[in-house]
């Protein structure tokens, strides 16, 4: 899932020579805890390799923080409507596990992911934003981020607000609450319902798979208490019956090890990837909200533009002195509605491209988890039954005597 | 375990004919639920095989209930001090799942074996209790089981004071708190001490059985739950995608079943055997205490007679 997006972005194969292709490639590493106390915070190494022309190359170092990338999904989303910014991982909600190893890994994968996923999108490459983020010194970025008056510029608390106020606009919106004005575009319909329907199922699946995780961590867990105490009762046995107990002890105790890490495995590799799935069908839930917006301010406009139509035709027949003023309301009314509609079909058009690249990803990376997920398994039951057969010849050594 | 506590008892191999071999064979079987409410419980039908010329035979059948198993035990522990009388499997204390399926199976096991190892022991098995435990009738059985006076026929809550009691009393005797009279015997020492530190460790490695037992139980209902829920996602997705996950919840699922079944098969074929291991190391404490008293015993009588002995001499 990293690999293809962290290639090489962009244009189609050339027969250019390979170092003349444009390419922009980012790594998020070396996270590093900064500040104290209730100030502190992690830090990101942002290493960006490229050759376009607007870029400071062939490699250029910055250092962000999560508000950073923040900054830059807002300006994104502001900017590019129509279009799937990808989504970022949350802000962790618990205090106590804010600094621990395995988050700040799953973290910094997650921004990993974020920024090359928009690196390799042909649109949103292009971005000025996206060129700031990866080149603009630490000084010009705490300004840029404290003027930000952004929509998710505020305290948690008020975000998880702020989002609930979006979730409900957008099934209001999306649902027609708010005014009877939606498309009539049965495709369209189709796929707002796939997209509802796919993210309930998707918290539920996601959701499952943690327990799965925390349940192998808790068997691991289990079988190693088990182990020691196996182990204590065989040095308090003697001979065979002893050497049994402390046999069936060490066995329990590797097994524990190996399920411990195979928990592991399953949360990077199987969890993380079902919850960025998740994410993005968040972020295309927004999207959605966006092109409704557009649609309604579109038929606003449109409505608005007639009345004044039927206005002006009226002050033409009786000759009014307001003629004037009313023609060059009207003309600008028209150019905003013409605006205002371009903008809708901008967002249609892009969404249409969208959805297909989503889905063909979205394949992939699934696909790619399932693997991983069969595999690792697999390969755990296999050790585990290894383990236990390798035992049994030295336990029926003891039951014979 | 079981196969060699049920095969025929007590004597070696002889050139007689193997019908006119002694035997004597018991199994605990059909668990059936009578009476209703609180005042439920279940009844076990006992079946002896034997050719003693004592017993009713070739076969008898009789109906029992676990409070008849009590009143076995407890005759045999007056009877027979010295020998490791064969542990009972606990009352249950939770209510809820005095009925579970489960439970009842672990039961009528462990009253199986309780039966079969006195059976099969060459003293225990002469014993006049046991031939009226196995042959008596059911109105025999409940008049004799509600004049027991014994140790254990008390309320469970007292049971386990009692219990307790004997168990720090047991301590005390044997590190010899009560008072000095001890046996100073180092073989007898050493055992006593393994016995304790024995005890201890099998607890321990029962309980983590146990939670080992109810882990996998967990794993394999939390790999149900994804399955369902990956079903679910496939059904909403189309194609590849779709298939999928389909196939994943499908394994999942399948999967969750054999965890569960192995997870019973941990209860039953190894963590039960741990916890009645405990018990018999229990029963053992308890045949420990009884030596040290009659050891006690044997001492104040000795020193009585000597202040005797001495006082007779004294009026002559």
């Amino acid at each position: 899932m990293i690999n293809t997006q962290r290639s090489a972005s962009g244009s189609s194969q050339s027969p250019r020579s390979p170092s003349s292709q444009p390419y922009l490639s980012v790594s998020v590493t070396d996270p590093v805890k900064l500040g104290n106390g209730v100030q502190a915070y992690i830090s990101y190494r942002v290493i960006t390799k490229t050759n376009f022309p607007e870029y400071q190359g062939p490699e250029k170092i910055v250092i962000r923080r999560y508000s950073d990338f923040v900054w830059l999904r807002d300006r994104l989303f502001e900017k590019y409507k129509g279009i799937f910014i990808p989504p970022l991982p949350e802000k962790s909600a618990v205090e106590k596990f804010r600094f621990s190893a395995e988050f700040i890994e799953m973290r910094r994968q997650g921004l990993d992911l974020f920024v090359n996923r928009i690196a390799s999108h042909p649109e949103l490459q292009q971005s000025e934003d996206l060129k700031t983020f990866l080149q603009a010194d630490e000084e010009t970025m705490e300004r840029l981020r404290s003027q930000d008056t952004g929509y998710f510029k505020k305290k948690p608390a008020d975000l998880m607000q702020i989002f609930k106020d979006v979730q409900s606009k957008v099934s209001d919106v999306v649902l027609g609450k708010e005014k009877p004005v939606e498309e009539s575009n049965p495709e369209y319909e189709k796929l707002k319902h796939y997209i509802f329907e796919l993210e309930n199922h998707l918290a539920e699946a996601q959701k499952h798979a943690y327990r799965l995780v925390k349940r192998h961590r808790e068997l691991g867990e289990s079988l190693s208490d088990f182990g020691k105490a196996a182990k204590l009762l065989g040095a308090c046995e003697g001979d065979a019956l002893g050497k049994a107990f402390s046999e069936l002890g060490m066995k329990s105790e590797a097994l524990s090890v190996k399920l411990q890490r195979e928990a592991h495995q399953l949360l990077m590799n199987f969890e993380e990837p079902l919850k960025d799935y998740v994410r993005a069908v968040q972020s295309i839930k927004a999207t959605i909200a966006e092109r409704a917006n557009a649609f309604r301010q579109q038929c606003e406009l449109a409505e608005t533009m007639k009345l004044k139509e039927i206005n002006l035709d009226k002050l033409m027949l009786t000759r009014s002195d307001k003629v004037g003023e009313a023609e060059i309301e009207y003309k600008e009314l028209k150019a905003e509605s013409e605006d205002s509609t371009r903008r809708f079909e901008t967002i249609v058009r892009l969404m249409n491209e969208e959805i297909v690249r989503f889905q063909e990803q979205k394949t992939l990376d699934m696909g790619i988890a399932f693997h991983n997920f069969s595999k690792g398994q697999a390969r755990l039951a296999s050790s585990i039954a290894d383990a236990w057969r390798t035992l049994l010849p030295k336990l029926e050594a003891c039951s014979s005597s | 375990m079981i196969n060699t506590q049920r095969s025929a008892s007590g004597s070696s191999q002889s050139p007689r004919s193997p019908s006119s071999q002694p035997y004597l064979s018991v199994s605990v079987t059909d668990p059936v639920k009578l009476g209703n409410g609180v005042q439920a419980y279940i009844s076990y039908r006992v079946i002896t095989k034997t050719n003693f010329p004592e017993y009713q035979g070739p076969e008898k059948i009789v109906i029992r209930r676990y409070s008849d198993f009590v009143w076995l035990r407890d005759r045999l522990f007056e009877k027979y001090k010295g020998i490791f009388i064969p542990p009972l499997p606990e009352k249950s204390a939770v209510e809820k799942f005095r009925f579970s399926a489960e439970f009842i199976e672990m039961r009528r096991q462990g009253l199986d074996l309780f039966v079969n190892r006195i059976a099969s022991h060459p003293e225990l098995q002469q014993s006049e209790d046991l031939k009226t435990f196995l042959q008596a009738d059911e109105e025999t059985m409940e008049r004799l089981r509600s004049q027991d006076t014994g140790y254990f026929k008390k309320k469970p809550a007292d049971l386990m004071q009692i219990f307790k009691d004997v168990q720090s009393k047991v301590s005390d005797v044997v590190l010899g708190k009560e008072k000095p009279v001890e046996e100073s015997n180092p073989e007898y020492e050493k055992l006593k001490h393994y016995i304790f530190e024995l005890e201890n460790h099998l607890a321990e490695a029962q309980k983590h059985a146990y939670r080992l037992v109810k882990r996998h139980r967990e794993l394999g209902e939390s790999l149900s739950d994804f399955g369902k829920a990956a079903k679910l996602l496939g059904a909403c997705e189309g194609d590849a995608l779709g298939k999928a996950f389909s196939e994943l919840g499908m394994k999942s699922e399948a999967l969750s079943v054999k965890l569960q079944r192995e997870a019973h098969q941990l209860l039953m074929n190894f963590e039960e055997p741990l916890k009645d291991y405990v018990r018999a190391v229990q029963s053992i404490k308890a045949t420990i205490a009884e030596r040290a008293n009659a050891f006690r015993q044997q001492c104040e009588l000795a020193e009585t007679m000597k202040l005797k002995e001495i006082n007779l001499y004294d009026s002559f």
